[in-house]
């Protein structure tokens, strides 16, 4: 084989490997912060028993999920109620191999882009890759073959459909701003030209809100709602499967974060840094770190919304998706090419 | 590298699939269904030829037969989802009032 | 060489194809046994995988293969699972005949949205297996497949007309065709009357389906 091509296919797999264990891992621990979190504002303390500070609570709870007994009903339609959760969990992770985790970086000789692919139509594939998680979400709905199921399936993919155009219109404003749909140059640029966030607030909101509807969290979860549809689209699944939908609805939480911090605030960019004069592997690490916190930061905040904002409505939902949200981002659109034509960026 | 002659012939088939689709199936969404595996195979064609003579025209042409094949699937699934309303199936052989 | 490895690889789908239709208890054991026979013949010939024609020719099998389930499977549900299918093959060829932009908007548009359109549909309308004639009967239907195999070989003889001419080589190509800055450029330049058209006709389109699937007040 072509030493390049085993160089590139080694360092592919290598960063795929990293990237997998890392979002796992914090899929597993979101869990856990979300219980102890939602348990600080509740006041009152989360689960801080199981290993110190309850840090091997989600052990487990991997332990329990395997354990429980799994239960595929007579009339699902099987092999799309097999694929669905997988269909949902996929294009999460996927997404992920777009997104830049800090500046190339000299490793072993060679220049190293922590990001597994790096495309020039970066902010393409992530929106066709959310457009893709509707069908796991439509299908687990259809193949379970219930009427709940169906219910629960459809309004929840029509929610998502609705927010995508709000989304992809945010992300707009973003792409004139940088001019290239290549996710390192919208981050190279706002290390240039300044934070998208802090000229484009409103979009920035319009992202978020588009965001929250995106993943099905609180106070856009109606069709998972305990008190609603039974359990909506999941009603039928138990155990491991179950599972994979919970699991897919952090990794999309992670994701959703992780594009938030990239196109609004930065990415990988520390302001200032350049004048500490730190060696350039201790700086490179240092701006990957920043990543994680700004992630973080905002996997907080879903979490803090969860816990403070009541439930809207169906039809509330769908209210604020195509009459507040679409005209909003559609005049933040216009606006951001006004001020792109006039160059006040 | 490629030749273009192979995409042409993928084209070709999934083409005529699509035609033969059109004509036997009965269920109204499977032919509008089959309409866009046809529209389909012309897109690559049309990506296929833009590829071979290095012009950009091709591709700007399949950006606006998506779009309209996007206008006539909602279109078309307006008219089934009426049409379901009154006969309560998607049969095509039982739209036929107006056949000789 | 690809070619065969390509054909070894259909052989082995259609045997177990052929197991699960007519002994489906023995599923497991030949799937177990094909699988290692791919493997086997994967890593005799592991040098194909390199080679463009090998992906071409598994991408085009795929696609042909899903098209005809689109057609023949009697659930529609099932067909429009096959056809998104199709439509990310499709999506491949673009990448590989350098139209990464389409290739990106096919997922977009057709894959993420028009299909969802018929998922809806299919959903709300409720439609299950069609049990009975889900073809038309009779002589339509033979003379659909007549017309079919009659058609393609029409285009065949006019496709192989072309085999004489010399083909592209890989060092003409530049790099930034088939980005969206090569469509966008044309689009707002040469075809803008073509585009604001196709914006009328998108909400020309989206009245009348609102008008169309709404339910009549009495």
């Amino acid at each position: 084989m072509d030493p390049n091509v085993a160089r590139v296919l080694v360092e592919s797999a290598v960063k795929i490997a990293l990237f997998f264990f890392v979002v796992l891992t914090a899929v597993a621990y979101m869990t856990l912060v979300e219980r102890r979190v939602s348990a600080w504002i509740q006041d009152r303390q989360g689960p801080n028993r199981v290993g110190p500070f309850g840090l091997l609570q989600p052990l487990a709870d991997g332990i329990k999920f395997l354990f429980k007994e799994e239960i595929t009903p007579p009339h699902v339609y099987r092999p799309v109620y097999l694929l669905a959760p997988l269909l949902i969990f996929v294009p999460a992770l996927v997404t992920f191999s777009v997104i830049p985790i800090g500046p190339p970086v000299e490793l072993f000789g060679r220049t190293v882009r922590p990001q597994i692919a790096d495309v020039d139509n970066g902010v393409l594939i992530i929106l066709a890759l959310s457009a893709m998680g509707v069908y796991g979400v439509a299908l687990a709905g259809w193949s379970s073959n219930s009427k709940y199921s169906l219910m629960g399936g459809l309004r929840s993919s029509a929610q998502l459909i609705s927010y995508e155009l709000a989304m992809g219109l945010s992300i707009v404003g973003v792409l004139m701003a940088a001019g290239s749909l290549r996710l390192n140059d919208i981050v190279e640029r706002q290390a240039e030209h300044g934070w998208n966030i802090l000229w484009q607030f409103p979009g920035f909101l319009i992202f978020l809100t588009a965001a929250f509807a995106e993943t099905n969290r609180l106070p856009f979860d109606l069709p998972e709602a305990e008190t609603e549809l039974v359990a909506g689209y999941h009603t039928e699944y138990s155990g491991m499967r179950f599972s994979m939908f919970y699991m897919a609805e952090y990794v999309n939480m992670i994701t959703a974060s992780a594009l938030a911090a990239t196109l609004y605030c930065g990415g990988y960019h520390v302001p200032g840094l350049r004048l500490l004069g730190l060696p350039p592997l201790a700086s490179a690490l240092a701006q990957v770190l920043a990543f994680c916190l700004k992630v973080g930061f905002f996997l907080f905040v879903y979490v803090w919304v969860r816990w403070t904002l009541p439930r809207f409505r169906y039809d509330q939902l769908m209210n604020l998706g195509w009459k507040v949200l679409l005209p909003a981002a559609l005049l933040h659109v216009v606006w951001v090419s006004f001020v792109v034509l006039m160059g006040w960026s | 590298m490629m030749r273009v002659e192979f995409f042409l012939f993928i084209a070709a088939l999934l083409f005529a699939i699509g035609c033969v689709g059109v004509l036997i199936r009965r269920n109204a969404i499977v032919i509008l269904m089959c309409i866009e595996l046809m529209l389909n195979a012309v897109n690559l064609t049309f990506v296929a030829f833009a590829h071979e003579n290095q012009s950009m025209t091709g591709q700007v042409f399949v950006f606006f037969v998506m779009t309209v094949a996007a206008a006539e699937a909602a279109v078309g699934l307006a008219i089934v989802i009426a049409l379901f309303r009154r006969r309560l199936t998607t049969d095509v052989e039982d739209a036929s009032l107006m056949r000789w | 060489m690809p070619v065969q490895l390509l054909l070894g690889l259909i052989v082995v789908l259609v045997v177990f194809a052929v197991v699960r239709a007519y002994a489906p208890e023995r599923t497991l054991l030949a799937g177990v046994v094909l699988g290692l026979g791919a493997l086997a013949l994967l890593a005799v010939d592991s040098r194909a995988l390199l080679s463009l024609e090998f992906w071409v020719g598994l991408i085009g099998f795929a696609a042909i293969l899903s098209a005809l389930l689109v057609v023949i499977h009697p659930n529609p549900m099932v067909s429009i699972l096959f056809l998104i299918v199709n439509l990310f093959c499709i999506a491949l060829f673009y990448l590989i005949l350098q139209a990464q932009f389409l290739a990106a908007l096919q997922i977009i548009i057709y894959a993420g949205a028009i299909m969802v359109l018929f998922l809806f549909v299919v959903m709300l309308l409720n439609l299950k297996t069609e049990v009975g004639l889900h073809v038309a009967g009779g002589p339509q239907r033979w003379g659909a497949l007549l017309l079919g195999a009659a058609f393609t070989a029409l285009l065949f003889h006019a496709i192989r007309g072309r085999l004489d001419q010399a083909y592209v080589e890989s060092g003409m190509f530049d790099s930034s065709f088939g980005a969206a800055r090569g469509v966008g450029g044309l689009l707002f330049s040469k075809y803008l009357f073509a585009f604001e058209a196709a914006s009328l006709l998108l909400i020309a389109a989206m009245i009348g389906a609102v008008v169309m699937a709404k339910r009549k007040v009495r």
